[in-house]
This record gives structure tokens, C-alpha cells and sequence, in this order.
């Protein structure tokens, strides 16, 4: 008979009651676990570019994998992100149109036919065809159904739901940044005796995890032994080194200046010329010099990004930090460099529209003479786009022009040059940077050009396998590589400061600016805040008695005292926990000395 | 194929179903492909007994670092020699399963880390596991100085009564904090 006298003793070690048909309760919470499990792996199903990760951290290590990671999930972010303003957005207005054609066509200067290199241009700039499209915020109409065409009682605020969309767009965005970025602090302890996975097939897929638990626990020892080594140092070598960590600090922060006011003269230069030729944008004859001269502040900032962290890099490896901490250095350096030059592109955008002078030579309050579309909003989505794509531009250039031809050359040609000069290092930092940066650029456009987020994916779609492609075919390996969960969340944390940028520009415009009058949603509204009392005012008393009262201070008052309450309490809770763990771990000590004495 | 010395009576089936955690699909599927391991002469044997080298030619076990181990763990032979019977094996995939509870699933994994049976993991036996998990290669070695650092600090963590070696409860200790081992402690067919 079968007596599986391993099992039966493991089985009487835990649940008592009998295995058959017994405990209900433990086949329930095997239901539940199944249920659980099934359900992971049905996301993980959808989780893209699974094998390729495996593969980058097993050949280049975990730094290198965190920024695919990071990658992976501003794919996703942007997508499902997309779906929001689609389905909110795009499609209702889709549908109005398309059903209303004829009550809404207003054309009277057809375009057309568009010579070629116009048409490229446009698509580059964001002008001609694709300004009066989808594409921005000119586009759509201030509709609210009218119900009489309808038919039936059914009602779609259209100028509502797109403020509310933009909205929750920031909301979704937040949350699933902050979701996505718990992560747990793993210990030695953990990672030797949980780390190895028992599904993994293969001896390619076997050796690759075993190679990247060993650039983890390398990473990890050489990180402690640098701090301890860092710890025993003599006190004038302690003073020479944070002396001059302070001294490079100064000239991390005399670069950033310097370029803040490369960047502010460049964009007023570009400004004044645009002036004089009376337009960058539709002269035939300055095609190409006139394409120059609108993109030569984003070409100024693109160049101080590339260059400052160059520098710094190199003031980073006078200054000596561990590994991590040098990456969270070099990384908070340049987001500061980029989103400055970020806020100053708005800032001079925010000079153009706004109206500097008395109300009576600003009918419109804001500065229509400025623009030659007298639609702000579809200006602000141009700049935007044009960034985005510039960017993407920048980058696959790099990728063919540089990298490339440096790894031809180093490969094909020896000599003392070349041999220290070397192959390309995956650089992190940076790289995070620039994803940084285009996801603030994403979220600042996204109110003024929806379908921004939809593009913002196939460029990070296209740019995860040109950065695949060249980290393998053009990097080596890093000499040194850095903690991957705390970059992981530091990642993130960056990412949220652009969030924050993003939001103020979105703040600021919902509830400071005046809409166009020409174009777009809101274009009969003093803010485009006041949609929102107004269509509250349509609702029943009862409603708007409760909405008010909710945001009322009568209400949020107590509410944030009474959440301060509760954290505190939650704090002395695990603290107290805290406290009570190591007096048991001490009482643990005592009993096993205590009995180790009596037994001798 | 097809033979009835090979096919699975339905009382078995059902006791089997009850003593371990697999499901009946998983139980035919196990006693499938350990009969596809047996020889030709073993198949009418009662208890037929396989040898370790042909457990380990099976493509879920054969690039698995710990198979040794493994087999070791759960054969229930005299000689030790890590030969499974058919009851062996269900043991053992009973214990990979989805459905095993974590306490089974450590208490497997614990005997699976002890190299010399001792019941404790003491300093050979954590060098021989990060052995097992960095991979014996040239290149993926730590260095002594390397693993002795590793130890102390596994031990500092882990070990809660200082005595130098990580027990059982100590052991699951550790494992009860992490969130994914039990999704990683699994062998399907």
C-alpha cells in the first residue's frame, strides 16, 4: 500500500484535520491561491519583452535591465493611458462627427494639392495638414448634443469630458507610477534562498539566471566593502575628498547655469528672427532655414542635455561615490539641467501668449498678434510634438551615426587611439534621463494635443529596439554595475518630478489662461475651469448640495486631521512593533545561553 | 502501448488524489512519463525502482542546478542513491506543485539546501548553495574573500540564536517574508 512516509510526517506537521474531503476551509484557500496564481500569470501572459529582459540582465547585469524595465513600463503607461483619452475623447468626437458632417463642415480655402517636401514639413512641424486634425486641441468642438438630433434623451458633454479626462489622466498616472513602484528591500538572505527560480528551462535560460544572482550579490558585497572601505578612511584623506565633492557640486551647478542662459538667449534669438522674416513657417522661399530657426531652441536644449552630463560624468569620477549613490548623483544632476530647460522653453512660450500690457490692447486677453493661427492651445501641442519627435530623432541619429561607426572603428582599426577610446558603455543615467524628460513632455502636451501619448508609445516602442539592438550589437559588458531595486524606485521618483512640472503647466492652464476664442472646446468660456460649475449647475439641488459640501472646509478639515490621526497611529504601531521584535530576538539570546550553561 | 501493467487502477488514482496534492490529470500525466523512463523488462515489475541517472535526463530537472539534491531528497531508497519510485516521484512533484502550502514547500526546500543531511545549514552547506546558484563557471565564481563576506552577513541576517548555523525555523522565517517563492518553488510536467 502506498505509505509515503515523507509525506505522512510533513502532513501531520501542519494541518491537522484529515486530508480527504475534510477541512472545506483548506480547500477553500487552495482555491483561493489557485485563483491568485492563475491570475498572475495571466498578466504576466501580457507582460511584453519578458525573455528579452532576461537576457539583457544575464549579459549586462541588473543596472542595465532597470532601464529597460523602466522602459517597459512607460510603454504601458502610455498606452492604457491612451485608452482613457480614446475612449472618453477621441471616439465621442469621432462619432459626432462623422454623424454630423454636413451641420458641421465649415471649409471655405480647401487645400490642394500639397508639394512633397511641404507635406514632410508639416509632418515634422506639426503645421498644415495635421494642425487642423485629431491631433490637436483646435480640432475639437465645444458639442454638447443636442438631443432633438439624437433622438433620444442621451447627452455627452464633450468640452467637459475632455478637461475631466486630461484630469484623470494625471490621476491614473500618478497612481500607477507609485503602484508600480513598490519595491521590496531584498537581503542576502533572501536573495540566496528565494532567488533561484525552479520553472527555468533550459541551460541558456538557467546559465543567464545564474549570472545575473551573481552580478546582484557582486554588486552588493563590492557596494558594502566600498563603505566600510570609506569608513576606515584617515581624517585628511576624509577632508581632501569632501572638499572637493563640495568643489565639484559648484561646477555641476556653474554648467546648469550656464546653460539656462544658452537656452533663454537662444529662444529669444530665434523669437526676434522669426519676427523679422515675418514668419518661420509658411515663407516657400526659407523652407529648410525657416524649419532651422523654429527648431534651434529645441536643437540649443538638446545639445546642452548631451553635452552637461558628458561633464558631469567626468566630474563624477573625481568625486568618488559608491556605485549607487553615483548613479542617484549623476541621474539628479541632469533631471534638474533638463526639466530647467523644459520650464524655461514654457516659460518663454507662456511670454508669447500671455498678454503684457493693458487689457485695451488685448481684446482677446490673450496675445493673438503673435500667432498666426490665433489658436494658442494648437501652438503649445506644436512645440510639444515637435520636441517628442525631435528627440526620437536625435536618438536613432546618434544610433547611426555614432555608435555604430565607433564600434566599425574600433574593431576594424587598432591603434593606441582606439584601443582607449574603446567601445561604447551602456551609460544608465542618461538614458533614464531622456526617458524622463520625454514622458514631462508627453504630460505637459497631452491637454493641448491628445493623440500625444498614442505617438509617445510608438516612439518608446521604436526606441526599446534601437536601444536593444545597440547595446548588443555596439556595448561592452560594464567594468562596474549598480543596485538595480533601489534605482528601480529612484527611477520613479524622478519620474514624479516631471509629473509635478506637468501638472503646474496643466494647473496654470486650465485656470489662468483664457481659452482661444477661435478654436477648440472651450472657446466661449473666460477659463476652462468654468465648465465645471457650469455643468454642475444643471444638476439636481440635492447633488450639488452634497458636491459642495464635499468640497467645502467644513468638510475637508476634519477629514485631513482625521487622516493625520491616523498615520500617526499607524507609525506608533510599527514602531512599537519594531521595539518589541528586538526584545524578543534579545529574550531569544538569554533562554538559548541560559540553557546552553545548564545542559553543560 | 497501453499494456494494463501500465495503466493506473482507479483505486490507486483516488488514493494518490487524496495523499498528495495533485490534481488527476497531473497524476496520469506523472505515471505517463515515468513509464516512458522505465526500461523495457522494469515495466512489469511491481514497484519498479528508477535509477538517478534517468530521472535527470527529464527536461524539467536536467538544467536545474539542485536535480541532485532533489533526487536525493526524495528517494526513499536504503542504498541513498537518489533512485525514485513512482511514489517517490509523486512526492516530489507533489511538493513542486501549484497547490502545496508554503510550509511544505519550505520544509522541501530546507532539506533541499542542507548538502550534508544534517538538519542545520552550516557554512559548507551555504557555500556549496551559492555555489549551486552563481553556477561553477569560471567567470561566475565568487572569489573566498567574496563568499566568506556573503556568509557572515547571510548568517547576521538569519540566524536568530547565533549559534552559527540557520535552522529550520530560521529558515522559514526568512522565506515567510519574501512574496514570490511560492510561485518559484514549482515544477509542472
Amino acid at each position: 500500500m502506498f505509505s509515503p512516509t515523507n509525506f505522512r510526517q510533513v502532513q501531520q506537521m501542519q494541518a491537522p484535520a484529515q486530508f480527504s474531503g475534510g477541512s472545506w476551509k483548506q480547500k477553500k484557500t487552495i482555491f483561493v491561491r489557485k485563483f491568485k496564481s492563475n491570475a498572475r500569470e495571466f498578466l504576466y501572459f501580457f507582460s511584453l519583452w519578458g525573455k528579452t529582459l532576461q537576457k539583457i540582465g544575464g549579459n549586462f547585469g541588473g543596472g542595465v535591465q532597470s532601464y529597460f524595465i523602466f522602459l517597459r513600463f512607460l510603454v504601458v503607461l502610455n498606452f492604457v493611458s491612451f485608452l482613457l483619452i480614446a475612449g472618453f475623447v477621441l471616439i465621442p468626437s469621432i462619432v459626432f462627427r462623422s454623424r454630423y458632417l454636413n451641420c458641421l463642415k465649415y471649409d471655405p480655402n480647401p487645400q490642394g494639392l500639397v508639394v512633397f517636401y511641404e507635406f514632410f514639413l508639416d509632418l515634422l512641424s506639426g503645421t498644415g495638414f495635421m494642425e487642423y486634425s485629431y491631433m490637436f486641441y483646435g480640432y475639437y468642438n465645444n458639442t454638447v448634443v443636442v438631443t432633438s438630433l439624437v433622438g433620444s434623451d442621451f447627452s455627452y458633454n464633450l468640452p467637459l469630458a475632455y478637461l475631466l479626462t486630461a484630469v484623470f489622466y494625471f490621476a491614473f498616472c500618478l497612481i500607477f507610477a507609485v503602484r508600480t513602484g513598490g519595491s521590496d528591500v531584498r537581503s542576502y538572505s533572501m536573495i540566496v534562498f528565494t532567488g533561484w527560480d525552479y520553472g527555468c528551462l533550459g541551460s541558456k535560460a538557467t546559465k543567464l539566471k545564474q549570472r545575473n544572482i551573481y552580478y546582484r550579490l557582486q554588486v552588493d558585497l563590492e557596494e558594502e566593502r566600498l563603505k566600510k572601505h570609506a569608513a576606515s578612511l584617515t581624517l585628511c584623506n576624509k577632508v581632501t575628498l569632501y572638499s572637493l565633492r563640495v568643489l565639484m557640486f559648484f561646477v555641476a551647478i556653474g554648467l546648469i547655469v550656464a546653460t539656462f542662459f544658452a537656452i533663454a538667449s537662444a529662444t529669444t534669438f530665434s523669437q526676434v528672427v522669426c519676427v523679422k522674416l515675418a514668419s518661420c513657417k509658411n515663407s516657400n522661399v526659407q523652407g529648410i532655414l525657416g524649419l532651422l530657426y523654429t527648431y534651434l531652441p529645441s536643437i540649443v536644449i538638446t545639445t546642452g542635455n548631451f553635452l552637461v552630463p558628458l561633464l558631469c560624468d567626468q566630474i563624477a569620477l573625481l568625486e568618488k561615490y559608491p556605485p549607487s549613490a553615483t548613479v542617484v548623483v549623476a541621474l539628479l544632476r541632469a533631471v534638474v539641467l533638463r526639466l530647467v530647460s523644459l520650464g524655461i522653453l514654457l516659460y518663454t512660450l507662456w511670454n508669447q501668449i500671455e498678454c503684457h500690457g493693458s487689457t485695451d490692447m488685448c481684446p482677446c486677453h490673450y496675445n493673438h498678434n503673435n500667432y498666426q493661427v490665433n489658436c494658442w492651445e494648437t501652438s503649445v501641442g506644436q512645440e510639444m510634438y515637435k520636441l517628442m519627435l525631435f528627440d526620437l530623432l536625435v536618438s536613432i541619429a546618434l544610433l547611426v551615426l555614432v555608435e555604430f561607426p565607433r564600434r566599425m572603428v574600433v574593431d576594424h582599426w587598432s591603434c593606441k587611439l582606439t584601443q582607449w577610446v574603446g567601445r561604447q558603455e551602456f551609460v544608465v543615467p542618461s538614458n533614464v534621463l531622456g526617458l524622463v524628460y520625454g514622458q514631462t513632455v508627453v504630460w505637459t502636451g497631452a491637454l493641448f494635443c491628445p493623440l500625444l501619448p498614442l505617438i509617445n508609445t510608438v516612439k518608446f516602442v521604436i526606441l526599446f529596439y534601437c536601444k536593444k539592438i545597440t547595446l548588443f550589437n555596439n556595448c561592452r559588458p560594464a567594468l562596474r554595475t549598480f543596485r538595480s531595486t533601489t534605482s528601480a524606485f529612484f527611477f520613479l521618483a524622478v519620474l514624479l518630478f516631471g509629473w509635478i512640472l506637468a501638472l503646474v503647466v496643466m494647473i496654470y492652464s486650465v485656470a489662468e489662461i483664457h481659452p482661444s476664442f477661435a478654436c477648440g472646446p472651450f472657446r466661449s468660456f473666460f477659463r476652462m475651469w468654468n465648465i465645471v460649475p457650469e455643468s454642475l449647475s444643471i444638476l439636481p439641488k440635492g447633488t450639488r448640495d452634497f458636491l459642495f459640501f464635499i468640497g467645502s472646509q467644513a468638510f475637508s478639515v476634519p477629514l485631513f486631521a482625521a487622516s493625520c490621526v491616523f498615520m500617526c497611529y499607524f507609525i506608533a504601531l510599527a514602531s512599537i512593533y519594531g521595539k518589541s521584535v528586538a526584545m524578543l530576538r534579545a529574550q531569544l539570546k538569554l533562554v538559548c545561553v541560559f540553557l546552553f550553561i545548564t545542559v553543560k | 502501448m497501453g499494456t494494463t501493467a501500465s495503466q493506473l487502477p482507479k483505486d490507486s488514482l483516488s488514493e494518490y488524489q487524496e495523499l498528495t496534492f495533485l490534481t488527476k490529470q497531473e497524476i496520469l500525466l506523472a505515471h505517463r512519463r515515468f513509464t516512458e523512463l522505465l526500461g523495457r523488462d522494469e515495466r512489469n515489475h511491481p514497484n519498479p525502482r528508477v535509477p538517478m541517472q534517468v530521472i535527470l535526463t527529464l527536461p524539467e530537472l536536467k538544467s536545474n542546478p539542485f536535480k541532485t539534491r532533489i533526487c536525493q531528497v526524495f528517494s526513499t531508497s536504503e542504498d541513498k542513491d537518489g533512485s525514485l519510485t513512482f511514489e517517490d516521484f509523486l512526492d516530489l512533484l507533489s511538493a513542486f506543485s501549484d497547490s502545496a502550502t508554503l510550509e511544505i514547500k519550505s520544509h522541501y526546500a530546507f532539506r533541499i539546501f542542507d548538502f550534508d543531511d544534517d538538519g542545520t545549514l552550516d557554512h559548507s552547506d551555504l557555500e556549496k548553495l551559492v555555489n549551486c546558484l552563481t553556477g561553477e563557471t569560471e567567470d561566475t565564481r565568487l572569489t573566498s574573500e567574496e563568499m566568506r563576506q556573503l556568509i557572515n552577513n547571510i548568517l547576521d541576517e538569519s540566524d536568530i540564536d547565533k549559534d552559527g548555523t540557520v535552522n529550520l525555523s530560521e529558515f522559514q522565517h526568512v522565506i515567510s517574508r519574501s512574496p514570490d517563492f511560492v510561485s518559484s518553488f514549482k515544477i509542472v510536467l
